[in-house]
Formats: structure tokens, sequence, C-alpha cells
């Protein structure tokens, strides 16, 4: 073929394609998804996949959270997650005695019914060698004022000390419960048998504190079931008069307005700190676009990253199982006889096998968790049977053609037949099929994914649903994990059965009519 | 000519045996390594609870010499010492005859794998059933109803419907009725999914509810549709034609003729799409905790139950190879010219 006649036979075939409105809706979304695919790692972060399963980096986020905008459609709004980092921190550094003094502020709009799940402060990175030298962490908030309330300035954290990597979860630390309880005290919410000095040290105030608390079941029981977060951001006083400690524990209110954040990290010194990686989250109860899942994965982050395997194991695998089985149906045709006879029975054979049986027993033969390439390898050595029955009768027909006669009667030898007359005759049936078996080795990935038989090193749709199996996802009524996956399957699906509809009508003039 | 159809049949079914050996001989060897991983862990565990029970009874540790032999005892019990095409052989013979033995570990409450198997076929044979027949009844009743009319509001749903359901999980959509029918409607109690074994007719009829549904809402579209393209494409041969010129009534061309002469393509595509959507039913049956063979093979494959997966995979073949000699014996019987076709190749 001339790459005259090469051009002009594309651009008919693009004059015809153009007319296919469901073709080029395919189309059109399959361009979007090969950008986004190609665009993932610039769009978040190319670290994704390696932090997929290791789960240091998700942390800071909730587990199994909602998406934030079911807020618009629930009368409780809860709290969506939000991240401070050094830029969104003002920072300030002050000498005194032998030790530096970094303080950062932080203002925080609580405008929901039900506040955070709890902060989280990661990421401070120092050169300290011995444990004495850790960077030592004191955060208070100046909460919203309230008439009828003493201190609205509530202590969170006393000389924590922080690690490089460490991280300080508030809501599960004893510390922030017994420096609620006082604060709570101070406001006269509850008493204590035995006053607390004034003038002690704070460290001896709170020792006598929770020996009170300790000694007395009630109390003791108030501090046990506190949900710290509730009480940080929770009502205190009901029309200027003090609720009592019972309502603030067991039926908080969330107090809304905003929060001014103070953290205090003192260092000896000659320890060097480095904030560039520092990360305050006020963990939400909702997250993001998508939710989260029961690692703190972002939902919308692993539909992203899954289309680059969706879309790398649809068209390997397509290309390859047609490829090879237009070849192997042009070669049984061609050769007729015995050779004919025998690739016809195998293929009949290897289409007798159960699929996907099959392919677990191949995944396991494998060592039970797959990667890539096996997992392209076994989907074609299950996948050409199809297109070589098809490719062989419409081979056979061809080669009756007085054109191919001719061709070898002129001495053409079988490799110049076949691969410039028969095969050029069934590139139009090629792509369509191609277009149409992308769907099949999706739902087949994902299968074997569900099974949990895929390498962990790839981030895939079928293994989103995994783990949402695994997290009883459906029973518990986690529906973003379930249905954004799912839909992703079936989407990436359709634009290729739309494409292969389409192409099957524009290069298969037969069907036009129909 | 001259081969009868009792003979086609005979022909076929010897055909199909063959093929069932070849495919569990494949199986057999791919299996036979994974057993040789197992039963060497199996041998070294024995071996040491051998050692352990005796030093307790010997108060002495036994020399290396009668550890070596007792693991040679265990190495001949399993077999281990015969050459690895022999024990594909052998493997491949046992698994044919149903010669299953027992698994190591307890699957579906026991370690006889023929128990396992016949607990699970019987659930999975009532499950697919109930959905397949629903699935034809409804597939052919709309895809008729749209071949009449082609380009009709009806046949283009169809068409649509058939290629959004053909890209959709079956698995997924039933995780998507668990959580619309149970979770959010509360039609059906939430114990009824999150346990496999439920008792009582009632409850079992209930909880295949939602797999039934599932499995048909997953296939009926495109079976649909396959019946509306089959039909329209007989509909346009020229004894249909011949049949509208001679007044025959419309309803008797397309029940009369038209469907007897697509009835067999039909039915080959039935048949395919039945073994088709069976890896989707498999997985479809571990998300509703449906004790069938998916389940017990999902099972099997957490406990690393070699042995079972074997049997289930042997019985996989068989229903796959048995619907596909169906659909050709099916065909034969209703056109005639396939016995032929196959009468003069033999």
């Amino acid at each position: 073929m001339r790459w005259v006649d090469f051009k002009d036979s594309v651009r008919r075939f693009w004059e015809d394609y153009k007319h296919q409105k469901s073709g080029m809706f395919g189309l059109f979304f399959l361009i979007v998804l090969i950008v986004l695919a190609i665009a993932a790692p610039y769009i978040t972060s190319p670290d994704v996949p390696k932090e997929w399963q290791t789960g240091t980096a998700w942390v800071t986020n909730p587990k199994n959270a909602p998406p934030s905008w079911e807020n618009y459609f629930v009368s409780e709004t809860r709290a969506p997650q939000v991240e401070y980092t050094i830029d969104d921190l003002h920072l300030t550094k002050a000498q005194n005695g032998s030790y530096t003094v970094y303080t950062m502020t932080f203002t925080y709009d609580m405008r929901y019914d039900i506040p955070p799940k709890d902060i989280v402060i990661t990421g401070l990175n120092s050169t300290a060698e011995r444990p004495q030298d850790n960077p030592l962490v004191t955060m208070y908030v100046e909460r919203p004022k309230e008439n009828g309330l003493k201190y609205n300035s509530l202590m969170l954290l006393y000389n924590v000390q922080l690690p490089s990597s460490g991280v300080v979860q508030l809501a599960y630390t004893q510390e922030v419960k017994s420096l609620i309880f006082y604060w709570l005290y101070e406001n006269g919410i509850f008493t204590l048998p035995m006053q607390i000095p004034e003038d002690l040290p704070m460290d001896m105030k709170m020792m006598y504190l929770t020996q009170q608390v300790q000694m007395n079941s009630t109390l003791y029981g108030y501090y046990q079931s506190m949900d710290p977060m509730k009480v940080i951001f929770g009502k205190m006083t009901d029309n200027g008069k003090l609720r009592t400690l019972d309502q603030i524990v067991n039926s908080p209110e969330a107090l809304q307005g905003t929060y001014k954040f103070t953290i205090v990290v003192t260092v000896p010194s000659d320890v060097q700190v480095d904030f560039s990686n520092f990360k305050v989250a006020l963990v939400g109860r909702t997250y993001g676009l998508l939710g989260t899942d029961q690692y703190g994965r972002p939902i919308a982050l692993g539909l992203l990253w899954g289309i680059r395997v969706a879309l790398a194991i649809g068209i390997a695998v397509s290309v390859s199982t047609v490829l090879i089985g237009v070849l192997i149906g042009v070669t049984s045709a061609y050769l007729g006889g015995w050779a004919d006879e025998a690739i016809q029975r195998f293929t009949e054979f290897m289409m007798t096998l159960p699929v996907l049986p099959m392919l677990i027993l191949l995944s396991l033969y494998f060592g039970g968790k797959i990667n890539l390439k096996q997992l392209v390898f076994i989907l074609v050595l299950f996948g050409w049977m199809g297109t070589t029955k098809v490719a062989r009768s419409m081979a056979l027909q061809i080669k009756e053609q007085t054109y191919v006669e001719a061709a070898r009667a002129l001495g053409a030898s079988t490799g110049r037949i076949v691969f410039k007359h028969i095969v050029p005759q069934l590139l139009p049936y090629a792509f369509a099929s191609i277009a149409l078996s992308v769907p099949g080795a999706i739902l087949s990935e994902a299968g074997l994914s569900f099974l949990g038989l895929t390498s962990n090193n790839m981030i895939t749709w079928g293994q989103m649903l995994n783990a949402a199996n695994a997290n009883g996802a459906t029973l518990n009524g986690y529906w973003w994990q379930v249905i954004p996956p799912g839909l992703a399957i079936a989407f990436v699906g359709l634009i290729f059965v739309l494409i292969g509809v389409s192409l099957d009508t524009v290069l298969n003039p037969k069907l036009k009519r129909a | 000519m001259g081969m009868s159809f009792g003979k086609y049949v005979a022909y076929r079914l010897i055909n199909a045996v063959i093929i069932l050996f070849l495919a569990v001989l494949l199986m057999s060897a791919l299996f036979t390594k994974l057993a040789t991983i197992q039963l060497t862990a199996q041998v070294n565990e024995e071996v040491q609870m051998w050692v352990r029970s005796y030093t307790q009874t010997h108060h002495t540790q036994p020399s290396q010499e009668l550890i070596e032999q007792y693991k040679q005892t265990r190495i001949k019990y399993y077999h281990l010492d015969q050459p690895y095409w022999k024990r594909t052989w052998e493997y491949a013979i046992n698994t044919f005859f149903f010669k299953w033995g027992q698994s190591f570990q307890k699957v579906f409450g026991t370690t006889v794998i023929t128990d396992q198997i016949k607990t699970a076929l019987a659930r999975t044979v009532l499950l697919f059933t109930t959905a397949e027949i629903l699935v034809i009844i409804i597939g052919l009743a709309l895809g008729i109803k749209s071949a009449r009319s082609p380009g009709s509001l009806l046949d283009r749903t169809i068409s649509i419907l058939a290629m959004v359901t053909t890209s959709l999980p079956m698995w997924w959509l039933g995780m998507l009725m668990i959580l619309v029918f149970v979770v959010y409607l509360g039609w059906l109690p939430i114990t009824l999914y999150s346990q496999v074994q439920v008792s009582g007719w009632a409850n079992i009829l209930k909880k295949m509810s939602l797999p039934v549904v599932t499995i048909v809402i997953n296939l009926f579209g495109g079976w649909a549709w396959t019946t509306r393209n089959i039909m329209i494409g007989t509909m346009q041969e020229d004894f249909i034609m011949v049949a509208r010129a001679k007044g025959v009534p419309e309803r008797k061309i397309i029940y009369g003729h038209a469907l007897k002469a697509a009835a067999p393509p039909i039915i080959t595509m039935v048949i395919f799409g039945l073994i088709g959507s069976l890896g989707g039913a498999m997985i479809t049956e571990i998300v509703f905790n449906w004790p069938g063979m998916g389940r017990l093979y999902y099972e099997a494959l957490q406990l690393n139950a070699v042995k079972t997966m074997m049997a289930l995979n042997y019985m996989f073949a068989i229903l796959t190879v048995l619907s596909m000699v169906l659909a050709d014996i099916l065909y034969a019987y209703l056109d005639p010219r396939i016995r032929i076709g196959a009468a003069a190749r033999s």
C-alpha cells in the first residue's frame, strides 16, 4: 500500500467514524482517560504506588470516612479533613536560655455539627540523637468566647516528646484527657475532694488530678468514656449557665466558631529542626471527593491511579489476543489439511477449559500474587480462541477469491499471500474486536484481584473492591468504597464497547444497514 | 450422509470425554506442583511433631538416622518419592474417576472432598438454574419484541442495556444490590448475607432472591440483544418473505417460522453465554456468601486446600464440556445440516 493510499483511506475512515455519535463519545472519554493516566503522577505525587501498601502516608487520614459532599444531604454536618503544612502555619523563632522555641499558630473555623475525629501532629524531623534532646511539643487552643465560662484557653499538650518520624494523635493520648479534665475542673464544671494548689508545676497538678479522678468511680467513668475531640470542640454552657460533666461528656454539643491553635516546639539550641514535612491534620469525619477506605487511603486517589493498570491490561491483552488469534486463524486456514485440523482441535480444547478456574490455577502456579506481566500472559493464554475461530472462517473465504489464486499462480510465497492479501482483509475485523475485547480483560483482572490473586504493587480497581469486601463495606453501608471502583470498571468497558461497535459499523460495510 | 442422530450423539460424547481427560491431565500437571510444595511442608511438620513426641516419651532426642528414616516413610506415604510425571498421571486418573480423597483442612465442615462438593453443587445448581430460566424467558421475550420493531424505544433501550451490562462485573452489581436492598432499604435482614449458612427453606429462598435478581439484571440485556440480532437476520430471509406474501399472520410468522429457524444459533449463544457467565457467578456467590461452588472455591483458596480446588476445577470443566456438548447436540437436533457436515468430516 502506498503512503498516499494509506493517508486517503485513513481520511475516509475518519469521515465515516466522525458521524458515529457513540463512537465519538467513546473516543473523547478514552482520550480523557489516557490524559488522566499520564498526568496521575503530576496531579498527585509520583510516590503514590509506593505508599499505597505501606500505609504510613495515610496515618493522618480518617478511616472509612464518607465523602465531604455528603454533608449537603444529611441533617448533621460532619467536619471534613483539614491539613496545615508549614506554609499555612505562622512560624516564629525565639531563644530562651539554651533552648530554641518555635511558635506556630493557625486558626480553624469549626462550623459543623460533629467536630473533627482527631488532631494529628507529624513530620517533625530533628537532628536529636539522644531521647532527651527530642523536641518537646506544647499545644493549646483559644476557643470561641462563651458567656459564663472563666477560661476559654485550653491546654492540649504539655511538653510531649516528638521524635523524628513520630506521630501524636490527640484523641488517643491519655495526657490530653487529663489536661481537658484539669481545664474542666478549673472552670468549675466538677469539684475534687482535695483542691489542687495553684502554685504547683503543671506535671504535679496532673498527678494530683489523675490520682483523685481514678479514686472516684463516677469521675473515672466519665474520664474513660470521654471523646476528647467532642469536648475540645464542645459547648460548656447553656444560656450562660455551666453544663454538667454528664452533659458535656455524654451529650456533647458542638461549639461553632473560630478556634485559634498555638503549637510551641522547644528544642536544645544545638539541635536542628526541619519543618518541611511538618503537618497538623484536623482529621475529618468526612474526607475529600470520594472518602477513604479502612486504611485511610483516599478512594479518589486509587480511582485515578487505577486508570493506568486498567488501560495497560485492557490494551495489552486485547491487542495481543487479537493479533495472536488472527495469526493462528489465518495460518490454520492457509495451511489446511492435518495442520488445520490439529490447530482447530487444540483451539476447541482450550475453549472447553473453564476460564476463571484456570486463571486461578495459573495464578497459584505463578506463586499466588501475580504481577502485571504474568497477568497479561495468562489472560492472553485464555483469550485468543474466539478470534482464531472467526479469523479462520473469514480467511477460508478470502483464500478462495480469484485474486489470491492469481497471486499463487504468479508464484507468490505463502508469507506474501498471508501478509499481503489475507491479513489486510481481516484488519477491520481485528480493530473492532480489539476494542470489543478490552472490557473482558478488565473484568477478568478485576475478578482475579477481587480474589486476592494479583500483586499488591499495583493499584487496581479490582483490588479496591477486594479491600472493600474484606472490610465488609457493603454490609456496613460504606457505599463510597463499593460504587466508584465498579463504576470505573463499567465506564472503561463501556467506552471500548462503544468504540468497538462504531468501528464495526464503519469498517464492516455489511453491517451498515442493520 | 449416513450418520444417524444417535451415532452423532455418541461421537460427540466420546469426543467430550477425551477432551475432559486431557483437561484433567493439564490441570493435574499444574496442581501436582502446588501439591508438592504443600506436601513437602506437611512432611516437615509431621517429622517435627514426631521428634517432639519421641522426645517426650523417650526423654531423649531421636538420632539423625531415625529422623531421616521416619521422614522417608512419610515421603513414601505421600508418594513424594515418585517422579513428577507419574504423580501427575495418578492424580489425573484419581480425579477423573472421582476418587478425590480428603483435604487437610476442613472446608464446609468436612474434610471429605466429595461431600464438600455435593453440598456446594446442589446450591449452585439451585441458584444458577433458577436465574438462568428467568433470564432465558425475559431475554427471549424482549429480544423477539424488539426484533419486531427495530429502532423503536424498546429496541434502543435494549441495545444500550446490553452494552452497559456486558461491561459490568456481575459480582459488583451484587455488592450494589446488598447496599441498596439490605443496608439502605432494609427489605432483607443483614444476617442473611453476613453469614454463609442459613436454616430453613424460607430463609434459603429469601437469601436466594438477591443473587437471582443480580444474575438476571446482569445477563438479560445481552441475551435479548443476541436474540434480537439473530431474529432480525432471520426475518430478512426469503422464506419469511414468502410466508408474508402467502398471508400467514404475523404472530405465526414470528413464533412458527422465524423462531424455529433462529432457534439453533440462539441456543448456541445462550449456552456459550451461560459458560461465559460462570466466572462472574462464582464471584457473585462469594459476595452473597452463598454456599455454592464459587464460595467453596474461595474458602479452599483461603485455606490453601489444593485437593478441593482440583476437584472443583474438574467439576467446572465437566460443566463447561457438558454444556458445549449439549449445545452441539441441540444444534444438530434442530438443524440436521450440522450432522451431515460432521459425518462428511469424519
